[in-house]
């Protein structure tokens, strides 16, 4: 009598949070060809959750930093999602993604605990503000040799500024970079993650990425890293 | 200015940085950028930001954390599997 499987019974509905990723294809269980049921004792279930899930920790900290801001909460919001994860674990369903479902309960928990106590006023409709209310909207025209120089300039910025600039773009555009460029998640996988449709998670992350680009740009300038396009020009 | 690919190109390089474009769709702008500077530059600066974004990012937990978890799964595991 399985664990795992008595609890995947309940309904899914009863805890969106929690139910299967819907970019995956549940896996029937694996019935024992004597026909008899492997016993999981509750030891079992531990084992396996500290096997499986507990390598996440440090990208799921890393994560929680770009969430939180900071590394006390970070540290409580990593705990309480392998906490959420290990209740939950019945619910999972074993060859699906699981780095995705640990993601998903970490910014699920981080958007209801979290969020709530940042004052953020465009909160809920920074997906419908337009470019130039974000600030920072970056000309596209460029010459070849500005490129350049940009690539250059972005390679030798300290992981500090990187972080900085991170921090200073809006929360859910912050998030889908995030989930794209560091942890490689798909379009799709990131719209299960942060509840939200493909298409605005595409807008999310171009936007983020347009914003972190025109801030490291402004960084480097700043700093005398880069040739500014006008010092391209001179000469 | 007449279409000569950048348009299509420049729209879709975001997608192609993430993996998300059919395989044709791919090759499309792959066959574009072997013959235009600006959409190479456009797609290397894209590329350098995300291994920039990659790598600065790569926090470690505290140890602590990991005992501090171990040790409230252990708290919580009769609950939780009965």
């Amino acid at each position: 009598m399985a664990v795992l499987d008595a609890v995947r019974e309940v309904s899914p509905l009863g805890d969106l949070e929690l139910s299967p990723m819907t970019t995956e294809t549940p896996e029937e269980p694996t019935t024992n060809p004597t026909g008899e049921t492997p016993v999981e004792t509750a030891g079992d279930v531990r084992a396996l959750f500290e096997e499986q899930a507990l390598q996440y920790m440090d990208q799921l900290y890393a994560a929680a930093m770009r969430m939180t801001k900071n590394p006390s909460d970070a540290a409580d919001l990593v705990q309480e999602t392998f906490v959420k994860a290990y209740t939950a674990f019945g619910q999972f369903q074993q060859g699906t993604n699981l780095k995705a479902w640990l993601y998903r309960i970490q910014t699920n928990t981080f958007i209801n605990n979290y969020r709530k106590n940042q004052r953020n006023p465009y909160q809920g409709t920074i997906d419908d503000l337009e470019d130039w209310q974000l600030g920072n909207a970056q000309s596209v025209t460029q010459s070849t040799s500005t490129r350049s120089a940009e690539v250059e300039a972005i390679d030798h910025l300290p992981d500090s500024a990187v972080k900085d600039a991170l921090q200073s773009i809006p929360e859910d555009f912050r998030l889908a970079v995030y989930f794209a460029d560091v942890e490689g998640f798909s379009y799709q996988e990131i719209a299960d993650i942060m509840k939200t449709p493909v298409g605005t998670v595409m807008s999310r992350l171009h936007r983020g990425r347009r914003l972190l680009r025109g801030l490291l740009a402004e960084y480097a300038s700043g700093r005398g890293i880069a040739t500014t396009p006008a010092a391209g020009r001179a000469k | 200015m007449t279409d000569c690919g950048c348009d299509k190109a420049k729209a879709e390089l975001e997608e192609y940085i993430h993996h998300e474009l059919t395989k044709g769709e791919a090759e499309d702008i792959a066959e574009h950028m072997a013959n235009c500077d600006d959409c190479t530059g456009e797609h290397l600066v894209g590329l350098t930001l995300t291994n920039k974004v990659k790598s600065a990012c790569n926090e470690k937990a505290p140890l602590e954390l990991r005992a501090e978890v171990l040790a409230k799964l252990r708290t919580i595991e009769t609950t939780a599997t009965r």
